[in-house]
């Protein structure tokens, strides 16, 4: 229903309301009404209705309460006044309550009537109402009569939606008339009355009848013509149409392009004509040809749009569709768009047909001379077939006729001025036609004499040596002539051309002579000018004579023209005749026309010489054959087939490639083979790779020209290839020919079962991670492919008859012409987007230069300088140019070492290697890094199983137990939402045993025996070395020591309270804010993070300094003094990947502590702590943990491709599994990846390696101090983890050489270069994987002495024994020996309590067993390892340059101070750095105190030495600044500091750092 | 050196008779537009609704491109697939529309399309899934005689982009 329906049953609903009461009589009138209607009604019509109308118009009260929906509506606008509403049915509810008061309105309608009134009524046809009579009323009606259909449309619908309602009233209506049929009757005649009498009667007093109006036909056409102009249909003479006296004139025959006119029949064009000419008399309507003016048909002779129908034949190409099954979403595939279709497999069809050879090492003379006659005929058929000579005569004479005809001045009405610049573009391009022309000619001509030539060479080689090799054989055939027509033709062509050449020269002539005239006419007025002035000079000089000599020449002397020579006629008709003589044919002679045929017959063997047998036999022995290369892979080959003695070879294979991806290259190899001999690569061949609209069947095949190089000499008549030969008896005129030929073929993608050409979606064209739809191919998206091929579309356009004239087919024209003459210059390219450039904002130059959008876009691609660079300006002055200079710097210098850093140019040189590498790591995990699994983006909270839900509430039924601490799980955080200041390193130092104690300065020095150690003694932890003979030195009242822990971590420093004696125990909690680099708190920014935290331990020395004794009493003036005692240092690395880091660490004391000793009070303590008593050093009890907790980064779970066998990697798979089964946490290796990425199985890596000569021979017959010293040398490679240096993606081994090449690795690296000197030494070694502290999962080595095993760390050289509870390792995982894999199933993993003996299956269980045999791996190992003895020199410079930079920074940290250097301690200490590192620094402390005491007896003296493998400065520096040496104040300090490089060889670098402070006793 | 930000979203998709829904979009633009961060393509999750017929996905797009021209305006590219109870894929409709030229935040509708294929092809899809799908991926974008292609309306995917332009005013385009 729409709302004005809505609107008009409110209103007579309203109506009802009114009416009911106050005109009964009406309602019963409108009532018989209806019943009468309602006989007309089921066929009510459009016609009907308006008809009915009229008659409906009498009523006064129209039928809002008639339900009739046909008729009522009509009514009611007339009642109404003027309404725009449609008229519409009411409602059905009104229906039945108007029934009823029917009822009731009959009955009074009974009562009163009279006949004469209804007669009265139905005499006059339109009576109406008073109120109606009005005029405007009567218009009224007649508008609505001429209503459109329209609101009759709609009535007509809401017909249907009332028909229900109609349907009621209907039955209701049969019930009355059932009931009453006689009142029906009566009621018809009576409708008039009362309808009066609802009114008043006087009707008839103002209505008069009249006739209709009438006009006569023929006064209506006499009108007419008057007013009307009806056209003739005669045709319009001409000379009507056109301007007085002029002639018509066709465009068309003139050569100017018309395009076709619209197919409008003749009379309709002459009445247009007729009517135009009366209508405006201008004639502007009209062409010059006395034509309407019309545009080109603009319709096309064909649909542009086939049929829909034809879908099946050609949808093109872009828009096809594939049936694609459902397909399992493959989560590892890109997830990237257009990439979604799976790999599906491609077909691309190769078609060998054969191969040609035009020059080959085996043709004799004539098979040179046969190639090079085919190759001419072949150009002179292609030609031929062109015939451009013959098109461009023609193109010549059409345009001499167009001058001609624009010439002549009665048919060209134009402007003189346009003409004649017709004109002379006409000539001008008639002058180049003719050059063009005349070219062509000469070539045809040359091309015609070359063949002759060299087939008379030929036959003249075949006399002479009498036999013949080829086939070929040239026929001339000739044309006869008319030679009379021919030589007017010749003449005619030449006159024209002569006259052409005269008036050219004419014009030229002309020309010149203007010039001429001009500058004769300059000249002359110069001469003129220059004659006054020198007749003014004449005067001039009398007055002034040196006048003369300023006067300045104004330029050179205009140089008296000479007039051009008029042309000579007879010149150049000479000069025609003889270009016509030279390029031409004569006339009347006979057209040749060369034809080559193979129908010549070969010599026979037998009468050939022996030479040219040799040359056949040669041939025979040859075959060819072709290799098909797809992406440079050789994917198949062709049959080897025999050399044809005509040198071609036919092959006829066809090679269908099943491919994946889009091919990037597809070469064909051509390869001999001479008899039994090798083969032979004579040629690549590139092939195209087939447009994708290229299916087979559908492919022609293709000659692709190819040659090689190579140079042949042969001992027969063959004339070899790349050697020059001649076919001259004395050697002159020497030619030389490479081997060539041609392969035919034919590349074409193939169709698959249901007509689907199989072509790797363009989308796949891309390989790597860009977009797919960046690189899709423009040009075949517009379909336009073809227009690649010129040829095709030449061939096209000349089916299809393109008009070249038509201005529409210009650009199209040109580019065949362009294309297939070959001469001109074709684009390569074609340009998108042709306007870009004129709407560009800026230029390119322009856009690369905005700073801000390079740091964007640098930041975006994470450059490493700019990765986490925050906050870029808007407005490029904003920014800096130093930003990129670093950046700008990495690139030009990526290869330039530099070695200002490094000062050691081989450690610059790895570093620089190690970036490569890193950065080459880097690229190729960059892709690996973008998988997520569903684990990585959704916590999901393990659904509760039964068994813990059980476990719940039986936890609820559970006693309270409020002082029972429980453990809570800390809440990890990912590192996305942190910012600086969120991240705490909690380290809670608890205690310490062991530290040295205070020696007094004056005790006197004993030497303790050297004791030479065993192994057994060590392993065994032999008592203190040390007797406590000195107890009695100590005052017992002194306080020994007064240690305090400092914790440096980020330059930020943190320190415990003092604690007393040896053994002090503080359990404090020290918190130290965490900074990632940049503010970058991701994952791998924390996983790069190379900072130590530094555990320092000082002694807390009061010193008194007070002067004077008498204050004594009333004042305290001391000084504290802190001694660095030993240090520990944890990379946070290990703490972020360990969570939190528990335990007893050795204090990394220094060798020489002076002023303190290890002695103790053994009398007070020794009793009960026996286990510190076994120990050699200082241990510090450590807690460390981050707060909040961080959740380490996991590597990444790609598979790497391996070279392992694949039944051994899905051995590893198996044995892992089953060993994380059994033990989840205990450590399983099978396969690692190397440097390059790949997946190695692990017990390569394990192979008896040579350890430096140098190092056995140190200590020959000792081995156990050789073994020492190789854990030494192993220990002092600088260590540097893979997570600091390959960032968050894996742990990658290098192999031992690659190890030491590069000088810096990680625990396994050193395990297994340890573990292989061990084992090329004669040791029994293991490489041992297990937890240890602090560095978590790690590598040691086992080694098993005679009775008893050993554990090495490898990073720190030192040793353990199987049951030394300091032993940093905690747990054993795995042993890995060079042929197997031991993994530990006992019940305890500490190395205490487990047995090594890995003959036991039930205790190890081993990987290669009966049932999986050692297959016997190669080592990726080198053979041997080569060492480089190191330069001493080099070293010796490099200690000197430490020495001075870290006295410089010393220095630096003293910014407030004086900082003296004491040279004489300096040097003294310069001596003893040797003599700790022989003995590597051990137990060399009392001889050097004794010296020291003897040189600088009157200072105090604090300072240590450092030892450290060097790496870099930085490290160097870094330890140096932690003992904390420049800390002192004393005004009268001075400092002594030496360095002392002991080079190993291959470049280890062994440093010592001795730094001292002194203080001289006053 | 104008610059265009298009922050937004992919809400959902309504109107598809599939339900388990998800999304894969890409912009291209002309040779004009340089990307300085932001990723140009992606993929939404699958998304089942429990109630209602609107699947939301609510995808964050964030790109920011510079331009020297007006040429080749970004526009953006969508599929929309299907997943079956089997975990198989099947493309539901492709669509297509410009990202707004003009700054302020945008509510888009971008309806889709799936080609029809022949009968077979209908009566495979509707029993054993998959579908006929376009071999270059570009006809959704490109203006190639589509006409051809009979095709049946997919549901309606619901975007919310914001567009920040910058400089546009210094080359003379109001905006």
């Amino acid at each position: 229903m729409n709302p004005q329906e809505e609107k008009v049953k409110i209103i007579t609903e309203e109506f009802v309301e009114n009416d009911e009461d106050a005109d009964v009589g009406r309602q019963k009138t409108s009532r018989v009404q209806r019943r009468k209607r309602k006989k007309q009604l089921p066929t009510a019509g459009p016609d009907e209705m308006v008809s009915e109308k009229s008659h409906l118009g009498d009523q006064q009260e129209p039928g809002h309460e008639d339900p009739n929906a046909d008729a009522r509506p009509l009514s009611m606008p007339t009642r109404r006044g003027p309404r725009s509403l449609p008229p519409i049915p009411s409602a059905s509810r009104t229906g039945f309550a108007e029934f009823s008061m029917r009822e009731r309105m009959r009955e009074k309608l009974q009562a009163a009537r009279s006949k004469a009134e209804s007669a009265l009524l139905q005499e006059i046809p339109t009576p109406r109402p008073r109120r109606l009579r009005s005029p405007s009323e009567k218009e009224l009606e007649t508008e609505f009569g001429t209503e459109p259909g329209g609101k009759i449309q709609t009535t007509q619908q809401e017909d249907d939606s009332q028909s229900y309602s109609r349907v009621k009233f209907r039955d209701s209506v049969r019930k009355i008339k059932s009931k009453t049929p006689d009142e029906e009757e009566l009621l018809d005649d009576k409708d008039a009355v009362d309808f009066l009498l609802g009114l008043d009667r006087g009707a008839e007093d103002i209505v008069a009848v009249r006739p209709a109006d009438y006009e006569s036909v023929h006064i209506r056409l006499q009108k007419e013509k008057e007013l009307l102009f009806i056209p003739s249909r005669r045709t319009v003479p001409t000379y009507k149409k056109l301007p007085e006296n002029v002639q018509p004139r066709f465009l068309e025959d003139e050569g100017l392009y018309i395009g076709a006119r619209l197919e409008v029949p003749r009379t309709n064009q002459n009445i247009m004509e007729n009517r135009l000419l009366m209508q405006e008399p201008g004639r502007r309507w009209f062409g010059d040809d006395g034509r309407i003016l019309a545009l080109p048909n603009p319709i096309k002779p064909f649909p542009s749009r086939p049929l829909v129908l034809s879908q099946e034949q050609d949808i093109k190409a872009e828009l096809e569709t594939l049936y694609k099954k459902a397909v399992k979403y493959v989560h590892r595939s890109q997830h990237m768009i257009g990439s979604g279709d799976p790999p599906g497999n491609f077909q691309l069809d190769i078609d060998i047909s054969g191969l040609i050879f035009t020059h080959h090492p085996c043709f004799s003379r004539e098979h040179v001379l046969a190639a090079k006659l085919a190759q001419l005929y072949d150009q002179y058929l292609a030609r031929r077939q062109r015939n451009k000579a013959k098109f461009l005569t023609d193109k010549l004479q059409a345009l001499r006729n167009a001058v001609q005809m624009s010439l002549n001045p009665a048919k060209t009405p134009k402007s003189l001025d346009t003409t004649r610049r017709a004109i002379n573009e006409y000539k001008s391009e008639i002058r180049q036609t003719r050059k063009l022309r005349d070219i062509e000619q000469e070539k045809d001509r040359t091309l015609l004499k070359t063949i002759i030539k060299v087939w008379k060479e030929m036959k003249s080689l075949r006399e002479f040596q009498r036999f013949t090799n080829t086939p070929l054989k040239l026929v001339l055939r000739k044309e006869k002539v008319d030679q009379k027509a021919d030589e007017e033709a010749y003449e005619a062509e030449v006159q024209a051309e002569i006259s052409e050449l005269l008036e050219e020269h004419r014009e030229e002539y002309e020309q010149r002579m203007d010039e001429y005239r001009s500058a004769h006419q300059q000249w002359k007025a110069w001469k003129k000018a220059q004659r006054t002035k020198k007749k003014k000079k004449k005067q001039g000089v009398e007055e002034h004579p040196d006048d003369e000599m300023e006067e300045p020449y104004p330029g050179e002397d205009p140089v008296k023209p000479v007039p051009p020579e008029p042309t000579n006629q007879a010149v150049i008709e000479q000069e025609v005749r003889e270009r016509a003589a030279q390029s031409r044919r004569r006339p009347g002679e006979p057209m040749l026309v060369p034809e080559l045929s193979l129908a010549g017959s070969v010599t026979p063997n037998d009468q050939c010489p022996r030479v040219e047998v040799l040359r056949r036999e040669d041939v025979k022995r040859r075959s060819v054959y072709l290799k098909v290369l797809f992406n440079d892979k050789e994917v198949s080959r062709t049959n080897s087939r025999p050399l044809g003695a005509d040198f071609r070879v036919h092959f006829g294979q066809i090679f269908n490639l099943q491919i994946v991806n889009w091919p990037e290259s597809l070469t064909l190899q051509v390869y001999e083979t001479v008899g039994h001999s090798g083969t032979t690569l004579l040629a690549e061949v590139f092939l195209p790779i087939p447009e994708t609209t290229v299916v087979t069947g559908r492919a022609p095949l293709e000659e692709v020209e190819f040659s090689s190089n190579q140079h042949v000499t042969l001992d027969h008549e063959g004339v070899g290839s790349g050697v020059p030969f001649s076919f001259e008896a004395d050697g002159s005129n020497q030619l030389t020919l490479m081997t060539s030929g041609k392969v035919s073929n034919s590349v074409s993608w193939a169709i698959g079962e249901n007509g689907i050409p199989l072509i790797p979606p363009l989308s796949q064209q891309n390989i790597g991670f860009r977009s797919a739809l960046k690189r899709a191919d423009a040009i075949s998206s517009i379909g336009t492919s073809g227009l690649t091929d010129m040829k095709k579309l030449a061939k096209w356009a000349a089916e299809s008859k393109l008009d070249p004239n038509d201005p529409n087919n210009a650009p199209l024209m040109q580019l065949i012409l362009v294309a297939t003459s070959g001469e001109s210059y074709v684009p390569d390219f074609f340009r998108l987007e042709q306007l870009q450039q004129e709407f560009n904002f800026v230029s390119d130059e322009e856009l690369n230069r905005s700073k801000r959008f390079r740091l964007l876009r640098l930041r975006s691609q994470e450059v490493p300088e700019f990765r986490n660079y925050k906050q870029i300006p808007v407005y490029d002055r904003e920014i800096m140019e130093k930003v990129f200079q670093d950046y700008e710097k990495r690139l030009r210098d990526r290869n330039v070492i530099e070695t200002k850093d490094h000062i050691d140019t081989h450690r610059a040189i790895v570093a620089k290697y190690l970036q490569q590498v890193r950065e080459s790591v880097i690229n190729r995990f960059l892709i690996a890094k973008h998988h997520f699994l569903l684990a990585d983006l959704i916590v999901e909270e393990e659904v509760p199983n039964i068994s813990i839900l059980g476990l719940r509430l039986f936890k609820l039924a559970e006693q309270k137990r409020p002082l029972r601490p429980r453990r809570k799980g800390r809440k990890k955080v990912t590192a996305q939402n942190l910012s600086d200041g969120d991240i705490k390193l909690l380290v809670n130092i608890i205690r310490a045993y062991d530290i040295p104690v205070r020696k007094p300065i004056t005790s006197k020095f004993q030497q303790p025996p050297r004791s030479s150690r065993t192994f057994s003694e060590k392993q065994a932890a032999s008592p203190t070395t040390h007797s406590p003979t000195h107890s009695a030195d100590y005052p017992l009242s002194q306080v020994l020591v007064r240690p305090f822990v400092e914790v440096s971590f980020q330059r930020t420093i943190c320190h415990t309270t003092t604690a007393d004696g040896p053994n002090p125990s503080w359990n404090e909690e020290l918190e130290l804010p965490f900074r990632a680099p940049n503010g970058n708190y991701s994952t791998t920014s924390l996983q790069s993070v190379k900072d130590d935290v530094f555990i320092n331990i000082f002694d807390e020395v009061l010193y008194d300094v007070l002067e004077d004794d008498r204050e004594r009493a009333s004042g305290i003036h001391t000084r504290i003094e802190r001694h660095w005692l030993g240090c520990v240092k944890i990379p946070f690395s290990t703490i972020y990947f360990q969570a939190k880091i528990d335990g007893t660490f050795k204090i990394d004391t220094p060798p020489v502590l002076l002023g303190y000793s290890k002695e103790q009070s053994v009398v007070a303590e020794r009793g009960f702590d026996p286990v510190r008593s076994l120990s050699e050093g200082s241990y510090i009890t450590l807690f460390i943990t981050m707060e909040p907790q961080l959740v380490p980064g996991e590597s990444v779970r790609e598979k790497f491709d391996s070279q392992e066998d694949e039944k051994l990697l899905q051995a590893t798979e198996k044995f892992q599994a089953e060993c994380a089964l059994k033990f989840p946490n205990r450590q399983c290796l099978t396969t690692v990846i190397d440097i390059s990425g790949k997946t190695v199985f692990i017990t390569r890596y394990l192979k008896p390696l040579n350890p430096p000569q140098e190092l056995l021979n140190a200590y020959p017959n000792n081995p156990q101090a050789t073994a020492e010293l190789v854990a030494r040398y192993v220990s002092l490679i600088p260590f540097l983890p893979d997570t600091v240096s390959f960032a968050g993606i894996c742990d990658l081994w290098s192999t031992s050489d690659q190890f030491l090449d590069l000088l810096a690795g990680d625990e396994e690296e050193h395990a297994v270069l340890l573990c292989n000197y061990f084992l090329s030494l004669g040791k029994k070694a293991w490489l041992m994987m297990g937890n240890a502290i602090p560095e978590g999962p790690t590598a040691y080595v086992l080694t098993r002495e005679q009775s008893h095993y050993l554990i090495w760390n490898p990073c720190s050289g030192h040793f353990y024994g199987q049951f030394d509870t300091f032993c940093p390792l905690k747990s054993v995982g795995c042993l890995i020996g060079p042929d197997n894999i031991w993994f530990n199933i006992q019940r305890h993993d500490s190395p205490l309590r487990i047995n090594f003996d890995i003959t036991k299956p039930k205790l190890w269980k081993s990987f290669f067993s009966r049932s999986l045999p050692y297959p016997g791996l190669s080592s990726v190992q080198p053979e041997e390892l080569i060492y480089q003895r190191t330069d001493k020199a080099a070293a010796a410079e490099l200690q000197d340059r430490i020495e001075k930079i870290l006295k410089e920074k010393i220095m630096d940290w003293r910014p407030r101070h004086l900082t003296r250097w004491n040279r004489y301690c300096t040097s003294t200490l310069r001596h003893f750095l040797p003599l700790l590192e022989r003995s590597q620094g051990e137990d060399v402390e009392d001889d050097h105190r004794a010296e020291l005491l003897k040189q600088l007896g009157d200072y105090r003296f604090s300072g240590f030495p450092l030892h450290m493998p060097y790496s870099e400065l930085k490290p160097l520096i870094e330890a140096v600044y932690s003992t904390g040496v420049h800390n002192i104040d004393v005004p009268n300090v001075e400092f002594a500091l030496a360095v002392y490089i002991h080079p190993y060889p291959k470049n280890v670098l062994s440093v010592w750092i001795y730094v001292a402070s002194l203080i001289r006793n006053r | 050196m104008a610059e265009v930000h298009v922050i937004g979203q992919i809400l959902g998709a309504t109107g598809f008779s599939e339900s388990s829904l998800f999304c894969k979009w890409g912009i291209h633009t002309g040779a004009a537009w340089k990307l300085l961060s932001g990723v140009r393509e992606g993929q939404t999750q699958v998304d089942t609704p429990q109630v209602g017929d609107m699947a939301y996905w609510s995808h964050p797009i964030d790109l920011h491109f510079a331009t020297k021209g007006l040429q080749g305006w970004p526009r953006l590219h969508l599929q929309v697939w299907s997943q079956d109870s089997f975990g198989r894929c099947q493309l539901a409709g492709y669509g297509f529309c410009h990202v707004p030229s003009s700054p302020g935040t945008h509510q888009l509708d971008c309806p889709t399309w799936r080609p029809l294929g022949s009968w077979r092809e209908q009566l495979a899809r509707a029993f054993v899934g998959g579908g006929p799908q376009l071999l270059h991926g570009d006809a959704i974008y490109s203006g190639a005689d589509r006409y051809r292609l009979h095709t049946a309306a997919g549901g309606t995917v619901h975007l919310e982009l914001g567009l920040l332009l910058r400089h546009f005013d210094r080359y003379g385009v109001e905006c």
